[in-house]
């Protein structure tokens, strides 16, 4: 085996490419190729990122985003997943609403945003009003896809085995949507985290997106504190990702779906 | 589908495929997610149709209640004298005078420059980065975690800090778009390429193809048609951030014009800017389907075939 | 009268200069790791020139592997292939491979012509040569008016013929066959049996066919390699003396083929 291959070689390597970006900020930075106040060094950032762990405004900024976030997606995907199941099992229903879904998802949601900012203003409820919707409407498609994407065969094993109604809902459609669910919360997750970090940086609503803009227009010297914001943001993305994966990997691991990317990532 | 044979090599052999990025493949479940319904869907009602007339009609006919929501709409908010939701019809005269027939019109050919000029950067620079860290899988491998983090940061998070680099502008505006939209196609295509048949890449070899034919004939087609969801989500990504650009810092567009209305408490005027970038959502949406109809003809074929069967 | 040899040190050709040898290929995957596994162990037989040459084993016997490692696709890990006399780096110009899975290995993007085109472009042949060897090999398949149909509108029968037009488009001297008929079902696999055997014949063409079931080996085989189970060596050599032209009716039903059928079954079922 080439040493290239091995398992420690890589890790090596991924941890240069980190090093060396790292290092090239601070390259910029110092030279300012970028203009001398726009670009604040790594290590001045990493330093202010220091300082605003200890203090109390980074603390009530990332609660802020999270809640709104937090409550938004459980009051859309709540809504999607009613809304979606109602819709998958009545095929004319189904066949009457998808135009108009299919529209609305065409739809960029932030168009909604200046609505809703005039309604509520700078507040949570504007922020968890955009999070909500944004992720309504493709995990409602995902869902309403999901319940009707039944296997032919499952479904009629299901109806010889008289297995009817409710029992017939949660034995046999929940589990053969769930991988869509799944699919669709994890995509919902990731969406409403933009959503409600660009709900604060437009619409004011207190958050890490309005931190990043403040300290932003607070002049060169709090630029530090910016970069440390977008980085503390980055890192919301990442663990908001990875534990929404994470959650789909292990409650899903009987489904063929999983297995399968179980075994093409072994 | 037939099985793979029992003597194939175990997984992981010297001569394995290359090992990927760790990248969370957007690819599978979120290319499902993006595309797979309407395509079913075309591919399940165009069978269907035995005459076109009659297929017309089905599809008049879902748009029932679309119909019904729209006039519910204009019923309902006919004598409406709540600020924020003016009757429908104030909205569309408005529109029209505005959009169709005044200057609004300038603040959408703005925005649309500043979409297309984006949108076609960061789908060819996606399509080619993708394709060389496909190509280059060990330098991929390594930049991958970087490459992870910068694909989860919200976006919009950078645009402060682009706009204290850059200045406001045009280029600050294509700038934050391409930042944004590259990525789903970027990923989209190294993992569409990185899934490559391994069939096809051995017929490639039996058929005696050269490192270039193979990527032209077999590599690209075979991931087109998740280049092309990778494509279609760096479309609406792109239309989002065009309008978040406007709204944050510009004085042009239909995020300025929305923005401008807002201020000036002129809700119906606001209205009709966010129907303009509803229908522009929309229309875009559309005619990338239209595009894909063709350049994804073979797949779109063999999934109603494969259904059928 | 069993024509059969065991394989030892010198090994038997059909006459004249092989167009394929292989002597003692051995292959393993994983080397120098923990999960080192031996596919193959040792594996010699010669093919002469227009001779069709059948390798059967029981499933699991690294026949894929095989192929693959005659093809050129893999390296043996020690051992030799020599096509025409020269040792195996990869797929040699006169060499053509039809792997099992047709749905896999013809290109869905493109039309039955262009898949046949792509080895006669890969060769630099002009158009209107092209154009003309195209229909010669469609027709010598049986699919003169398919080309401009795309290889997911036709039956499976119909993909694998268009593979085997596309892998004799360039007019090679050998043909690999990976389980080709593995995939159709029992009557389309008759149909391309003959094909294959008609084709052969047109062409003059050498054919190394692995499959795993008897039956179809000896309908078509002057030779067929026994393999044993993994890791595979060769259990015997067995010659097919049956006459040509083969008809899937009388040939079948003869005395002859029952005898090599159940000498070939206990070979394979008993190693």
């Amino acid at each position: 085996m080439k040493v290239v291959d091995r398992r420690w070689f890589k890790i090596a390597a991924r941890l240069l490419v980190i090093a060396a970006v790292l290092g090239l900020w601070q390259y910029v930075a110092v030279s300012g190729v970028l203009g001398d106040d726009a670009f604040p060094t790594m290590t001045g950032t990493l330093a202010q990122l220091g300082r605003e762990l200890g203090g109390r405004d980074l603390w009530q900024a990332i609660w802020d985003t999270v809640r709104g976030w937090g409550v938004g997606l459980l009051i859309g995907c709540s809504a999607a997943i009613v809304v979606g199941t109602l819709l998958g099992l009545n095929r004319f229903a189904y066949l009457s609403v998808i135009p108009v879904i299919e529209f609305l998802k065409t739809v960029p949601v932030i168009a909604i945003l200046p609505l809703a900012i005039v309604v509520w203003g700078a507040s949570l409820e504007m922020k968890v009003f955009l999070v909500a919707f944004g992720v309504f409407w493709p995990l409602t498609i995902q869902v309403i896809y999901g319940v009707r994407a039944v296997d032919p065969v499952v479904r009629d094993t299901a109806t010889t085995l008289r297995l009817r109604g409710l029992r017939r809902f949660t034995g046999v459609t929940l589990p053969s949507a769930a991988p869509f669910i799944a699919t669709g919360l994890r995509v919902a997750a990731a969406v409403g985290l933009i959503l409600a970090v660009i709900a604060e940086l437009i619409g004011g609503a207190p958050g890490l997106g309005l931190s990043i803009l403040t300290s932003v227009n607070a002049g060169p010297s709090r630029l530090p504190a910016t970069y440390a914001f977008i980085l503390v943001t980055g890192i919301a993305g990442v663990l908001v990702t990875s534990l929404f994966s994470y959650l789909e990997r292990r409650l899903l691991h009987w489904h063929e779906s999983q297995r399968n990317n179980a075994s093409r990532a072994a | 589908m037939a099985k793979t044979p029992s003597t194939a090599p175990p997984a992981g052999t010297d001569e394995g495929r290359t090992r990927s990025l760790d990248v969370p493949s957007t690819a599978d479940p979120v290319v499902a997610a993006a595309t797979t319904p309407s395509q079913q869907f075309s591919a399940r009602s165009g069978r269907r149709a035995f005459a076109p007339v009659r297929k017309a009609l089905t599809s008049i006919w879902r748009l029932w209640f679309f119909a019904l929501v729209l006039v519910l709409w204009w019923v309902l908010s006919a004598s409406s004298t709540n600020t924020f939701f003016p009757p429908l019809k104030d909205i569309l005269t408005q529109l029209w005078d505005l959009w169709v027939l005044g200057d609004a019109r300038s603040q959408l050919w703005s925005s649309l420059e500043h979409f297309a000029i984006g949108y076609t950067l960061a789908g060819v620079l996606g399509v080619v980065a993708g394709a060389l860290l496909w190509k280059f899988a060990r330098v991929g491998e390594a930049v991958s975690p970087v490459l992870y983090f910068v694909y989860v940061i919200p976006t919009a998070a950078l645009l402060p800090a682009i706009m204290a680099i850059m200045g406001i502008g045009a280029s600050m505006q294509i700038t934050i778009i391409v930042l944004a939209a590259i990525w789903p196609t970027l990923l989209n295509t190294l993992d569409g390429m990185r899934a490559t048949d391994p069939t096809k890449l051995d017929t490639a070899k039996a058929l005696h193809m050269s490192g270039t034919r193979t990527v032209w004939t077999v590599v690209l087609p075979g991931a087109m048609p998740q280049i092309m969801a990778g494509l279609r989500h760096s479309l609406q990504i792109s239309v989002i951030m065009m309008v978040v650009s406007e709204l944050v810092a510009s004085q042009s567009g239909i995020g300025f014009f929305i923005l401008e209305a807002q201020q000036r408490f002129a809700i119906t005027d606001m209205w009709t800017g966010i129907i303009v970038l509803a229908l522009i959502g929309s229309v875009l949406t559309f005619l990338f389907i239209l595009v894909e109809r063709v350049v994804l003809a073979w797949y779109l074929g063999a999934r109603a075939v494969e259904q059928k069967g | 009268m069993s024509q059969s040899q065991v394989v030892g040190s010198s090994v038997p050709t059909g006459g004249g200069e092989p167009v394929l040898s292989v002597r003692a290929l051995r292959k393993a995957y994983n080397v120098g790791r923990p999960d080192e596994k031996l596919a193959i162990d040792d594996v010699s037989f010669d093919v002469a020139k227009g001779e069709f040459v059948c390798v059967v084993g029981p499933s699991g016997a690294g026949k894929t592997t095989l192929l693959r490692c005659l093809s050129g696709l893999l390296q043996p890990t020690t051992g030799s292939v020599r096509f025409e006399g020269t040792p195996l780096t990869s797929v040699p110009d006169r060499l053509s491979v039809v792997f099992q899975d047709y749905s896999r290995s013809l290109f869905p993007w493109l039309s039955v012509n262009r898949n046949v085109a792509v080895p006669l472009r890969v060769a630099g042949v002009g158009k209107q040569q092209r154009e003309a060897r195209i229909a010669e090999v469609l027709a010598a398949v049986g699919l003169p008016d398919a080309g401009r149909s795309y290889p997911w509108q036709l039956s499976g029968g119909m993909q694998q013929r268009v593979a085997i037009a596309r892998a004799l488009a360039h007019q090679p001297d050998m043909l690999l066959m990976d389980e080709p008929f593995a995939s159709v079902d029992a009557q389309t696999r008759f149909d391309l049996e003959d094909l294959i055997l008609e084709v052969r014949r047109q062409f003059g063409i050498t054919v190394v066919l692995v499959t795993h079931d008897i039956d179809e080996a000896v309908y078509l085989a002057d030779r067929v390699v026994v393999l044993t189970g993994a890791p595979s060596r060769v259990a015997e050599i067995v010659d097919v003396p049956l006459g040509r032209p083969r008809n899937q009716l009388t040939t079948r039903a003869s005395e002859e083929f029952a005898r090599l059928r159940s000498h070939l079954m206990q070979l394979v079922t008993h190693h």
